[in-house]
């Protein structure tokens, strides 16, 4: 057992548990938040994801030991910011949600994205979010938000 | 592109009706509960935790279990094996296979034999590898066609050979001597994993009434209640299942896998208990689709006349039928595609094999076969000098002819319409393959036909309730599952369109047991048209019991009332009486109008043919790089003629999420064996399409149906990926002039093809 103290969704936290327990178990079983899924839990597909001290980072590939000291930001609280809801309305509006069982970590990863000054253009993004499985979509609506979103810098094909 | 076809909806018009899904700001903000992410019984007390002692072995018999140590360690409340099932100890659809927990044998790779519920995962994992079990290793059965061999190991009594099929008419050896151009090959297609996102899991607890209520992913929460009653010899009312949401499924969550095993754990526990596969479990004992080895012999005349089709399917069905046998009935139906044979022979066997299940999966047999068939399609076509689209054209049967079994189908023009819309397509008009030094560019041309529902003899009926709510939402009940095919928007839309109500006067109550009746599987691209035809033919009935019940209070006569937007409304349209005042009125007196509708079947006397059918073509652009052999899809037309769009979000999304996981298929998707066991246990070892995969999408919604037809909107669930998996392997044979013969091609495929001598193939 170690002792932890993070902060978390913006609240100073304190947590005794071993060493080697993954963020994303603490997440769900010790505060409840289940926004970040567990998909993989060996950090490919992103339904995990969360922020990192502010970068996108999947929560199955942090241990308990890494967290002393950082600031961990989950769905819940990103999908509650302003600055995700021209993601969330994007997704919404071009169909860039099934399922939704990845979304949460969508939403993680390009209001992350979204931030970011400058903005990437929509072929960084894609790049970005190829870290961010989606089985149901086939990508359509994802491709049609990340293009609304994101400035193209070659309009051409 | 103007398609000169009013029911025509191009990608900009079908984009334009897009809105978000009812459930999308909920799922945005991961406000969403999945199965999986219930840690506490409904009471609010912490669930125990589930951990299954699957087989280490594909093949053994089982000597011995002894589970003393597990039993004694601290912090353990359950441990069960096949003993402690007090009722039926095995499931399954057409075959009951399968035990809940193996008692004698075990037949794959994590095979449950026995099951722990404790206060910890962890414990619960260390109470697993305390169990002691002897095993007997038997002989791995890997090759189906070996498994079928006299002398081979047999998995279950009564031999490998699970299910066999055959059908065929004509003059087979005088088309073959008339025949100018003939093609035979023998083609291959991978094994490929459903890869939803959320693994099997879920929360049992005892319902403090002496039954369960069952917080577990699936299709068909009444067939769950049921095969988990008949295991704990309870009534069928006593287990309550609500299956949705759904975080993936693809028919990979169609048939129960762990539920009755977090069940038994409930029981004997009497505590809540939550049970989920890891990824590497659920690779082990999910569902995958059937590999097929697929035999085919076509011919035509010179003018480019089909006159004779021949094939021959072996695929493998891994440990336990499951959907195996209907799977292999699809493949048989489908490798005959939307043609005019004159004469025709398909056989198909299906074996047993230790590798794993292989289930339902979207696509389901049809995908296989389809791809074999196309790729011979393109060859005579080839052969003939015909482009093929013309060559298909000329070829199809006629819109009112049988269908592939010579059953009686519904009449359909789809094929010939979504052809049509394609041959005006720029991309097919500029379609030469083009050699750009290191890149090849190349466009494929695929058509398919998919049936919709189950096959004659199938469970095609289905219930479903309409209902008005003590707090006046009228509720549509029914007990499909959503699990991302937006059938709440479906709900909506034809709620509103068929029962005269506005879309916020409606609720859809879905994928409960004790809420909903029994809808049958949300499977087999069935629900929206059971809604469609449930709704459409009782909607009259149901506005009419409004009106009855809203007579007296308001007084009037029932035919002055009509049920509108909002609530009863007089002659004039004004509003008289809200729902809510309506419901509010009736105390505990509520409606409910229970619809009950038949199989919806072909009227042939042929087992396993189906009735409905719709068609889909689709145009795939391929650039191959010929340094590293790697093709990439670039861009994906797809003209879908299934009636009319009911959601437009929902039909984009299951023809674009269908399409790439066809071409999942077709590019990166396999899971190889060896000795039984799985090459890979992750998404990091087995490679699903990424966003940078994704090519470009225009989806083409082909409207309309022939004059009279009363099946309405033909499944969008499947088709994607029917006619993505053809089109991708077409687009490559295009590209390099290659004879694609398996899939996925990979690679390695493309490279040995490029260093082959010309002519070689």
């Amino acid at each position: 057992m170690m002792r932890i103290e993070f902060e978390l969704n913006g609240e100073p936290r304190v947590l005794e548990t071993p060493a080697e327990r993954r963020l994303l178990a603490i997440l769900r079983e010790d505060f409840g938040l289940t926004g970040a899924k567990p998909g993989c839990e060996v950090g490919r597909c992103g339904a995990c994801m969360v922020w990192l001290d502010d970068l996108p980072t999947n929560a199955c590939l942090v241990m308990a030991w890494q967290l002393d000291g950082r600031s961990v930001t989950t769905v819940e609280a990103i999908a509650a910011d302003p600055r995700s809801e021209s993601v969330r309305a994007a997704l919404a509006e071009c169909g860039g949600l099934q399922c939704g069982y990845c979304t949460p970590g969508l939403v993680v990863t390009m209001t992350h994205l979204a931030d970011c000054s400058p903005r990437p253009d929509a072929a960084c993004a894609r790049a970005q979010l190829a870290g961010n499985l989606c089985r149901c979509t086939g990508y359509g609506g994802i491709q049609r938000a990340v293009e609304r979103l994101f400035p193209t810098a070659d309009a051409g094909d | 592109m103007n398609p000169p076809d009013a029911d025509v909806l191009t990608h900009e018009a079908l984009l334009a009706r897009v809105r978000p899904r009812p459930d999308a700001a909920d799922k945005l903000r991961a406000q969403v509960r999945y199965p999986t992410d219930r840690y506490a019984s409904a009471k609010g007390e912490s669930a125990l935790h589930g951990a299954i002692l699957g087989s280490p072995h594909p093949h053994a018999r089982i000597l011995a279990i002894d589970t003393s140590a597990a039993v004694a360690l601290p912090g353990v409340h359950a441990v069960v094996t096949a003993p402690d099932i007090p009722g039926r100890t095995h499931y399954g659809l057409r075959v009951i296979d399968r035990p809940i927990l193996c008692a004698d044998k075990v037949r794959c790779i994590g095979d449950p034999i026995a099951a722990v519920a404790a206060d910890t995962l962890a414990i619960a994992r260390a109470a697993c590898a305390l169990i002691r079990v002897e095993y007997a290793l038997l002989p791995v059965v890997e090759d189906p066609e070996l498994a079928l061999a006299a002398d081979a190991e047999t998995l279950h009594e009564g031999g490998n050979l699970l299910h066999s099929v055959r059908h065929g008419w004509g003059e087979l050896e005088a088309a073959m001597q008339a025949a100018t151009h003939v093609v035979e090959d023998e083609y291959e297609t991978a094994r490929q994993m459903h890869g939803y996102l959320e693994t099997e899991g879920g929360i049992v607890e005892p319902d403090g009434a002496g039954g369960l209520i069952v917080h577990f992913a699936c299709q068909h929460p009444a067939r769950d209640a049921e095969v988990i009653a008949d295991m704990l010899r309870l009534p069928a009312g006593m287990v309550r299942v609500i299956g949705t949401p759904i975080g993936g499924s693809y028919g990979g969550k169609d048939e129960l896998t762990i539920q009755p095993v977090a069940a038994l754990l409930a029981w004997k526990s009497g505590r809540a208990v939550r049970l989920q596969l890891s990824r590497p479990e659920s690779v082990d004992l999910g569902v995958k689709r059937h590999p097929f080895r697929i035999r085919m012999k076509s011919g035509c005349d010179a003018q480019g006349r089909l006159l004779f089709h021949m094939a021959s399917l072996v695929a493998d069905t891994g440990a336990y039928a499951t959907h195996g046998p209907e799977i292999l009935d699809a493949a048989q139906e489908h490798a005959v595609g939307p043609y005019a044979w004159p004469a025709l022979a398909v056989e198909g066997r299906l074996a047993y094999t230790n590798n794993g299940i292989a289930g339902a999966f979207r696509g389901f047999g049809a995908v296989q076969t389809q791809f074999a068939l196309e790729r011979q399609i393109s060859r005579l076509a080839e052969a003939c000098g015909i482009d093929g689209l013309a060559f298909r054209r000329m070829n199809l049967v006629a819109p009112d002819a049988s269908g592939p079994m010579g059953q009686v189908v519904a009449p359909f023009d789809g094929p010939r319409r979504v052809l049509d819309v394609l041959a005006e397509h720029p991309l097919w008009q500029q379609r030469r393959p083009r050699d750009e030094g290191r890149y090849r560019h190349g466009v494929g041309l695929a058509l398919v036909h998919r049936s919709d529902g189950f096959g004659r003899g199938g469970p095609n009926a289905a219930r479903i309730a309409i209902g008005l709510a003590p707090d006046g939402a009228i509720e549509i009940r029914c007990g499909f599952t959503e699990m991302g095919q937006n059938l709440i928007d479906t709900v909506r839309v034809l709620g509103a369109r068929l029962l005269g109500c506005a879309e916020s006067d409606l609720r859809a109550v879905l994928g409960d047991s004790a809420r909903a009746p029994d809808s049958g599987s949300t499977a087999a691209s069935r629900a929206t048209a059971i809604l469609w035809r449930g709704l459409g033919r009782h909607g009259a009935e149901w506005r009419k019991r409004l009106c009855a019940l809203a007579a007296p209070p308001l007084g009037r006569m029932p035919d002055q009332l009509q049920a509108g937007e909002g609530g009863i409304r007089g002659a004039d349209g004004a509003l008289l009486l809200s729902y809510a005042l309506l419901a509010a009125s009736l105390g505990d007196a509520l409606p409910e109008l229970l619809i009950s509708l038949e199989a919806e079947e072909t009227p042939s006397d042929i087992a396993a043919a189906h009735y409905v059918f719709g068609a889909c073509a689709a145009l795939a652009e391929v650039r191959v790089d010929t340094w590293s052999g790697r093709a990439e899809l670039t861009r994906m037309v797809i003209a879908a003629a299934l009636g009319p769009v009911i959601s437009p979000q929902g039909f984009l999304g299951q023809m674009e999420g269908g399409a790439m996981m066809g071409a999942g298929l077709a590019l990166t998707e396999h899971l190889p064996t060896a000795g039984g066991r799985y090459l890979a246990r992750n998404l990091d070892g087995y490679l699903m399409p990424t966003l940078m995969d994704a090519p470009r999408f225009e989806i083409i919604a082909v409207q309309g149906l022939p004059e009279g037809d009363e099946i309405g909107p033909r499944g969008a669930g499947e088709i994607g990926v029917n006619i993505a998996a053809p089109a991708v392997a077409e687009a490559i044979a295009a590209a390099l002039a290659m004879p694609v013969r398996r899939l996925p091609v990979l690679p390695e495929h493309i490279l040995d093809h490029l260093d082959m001598p010309e002519g070689a193939a």
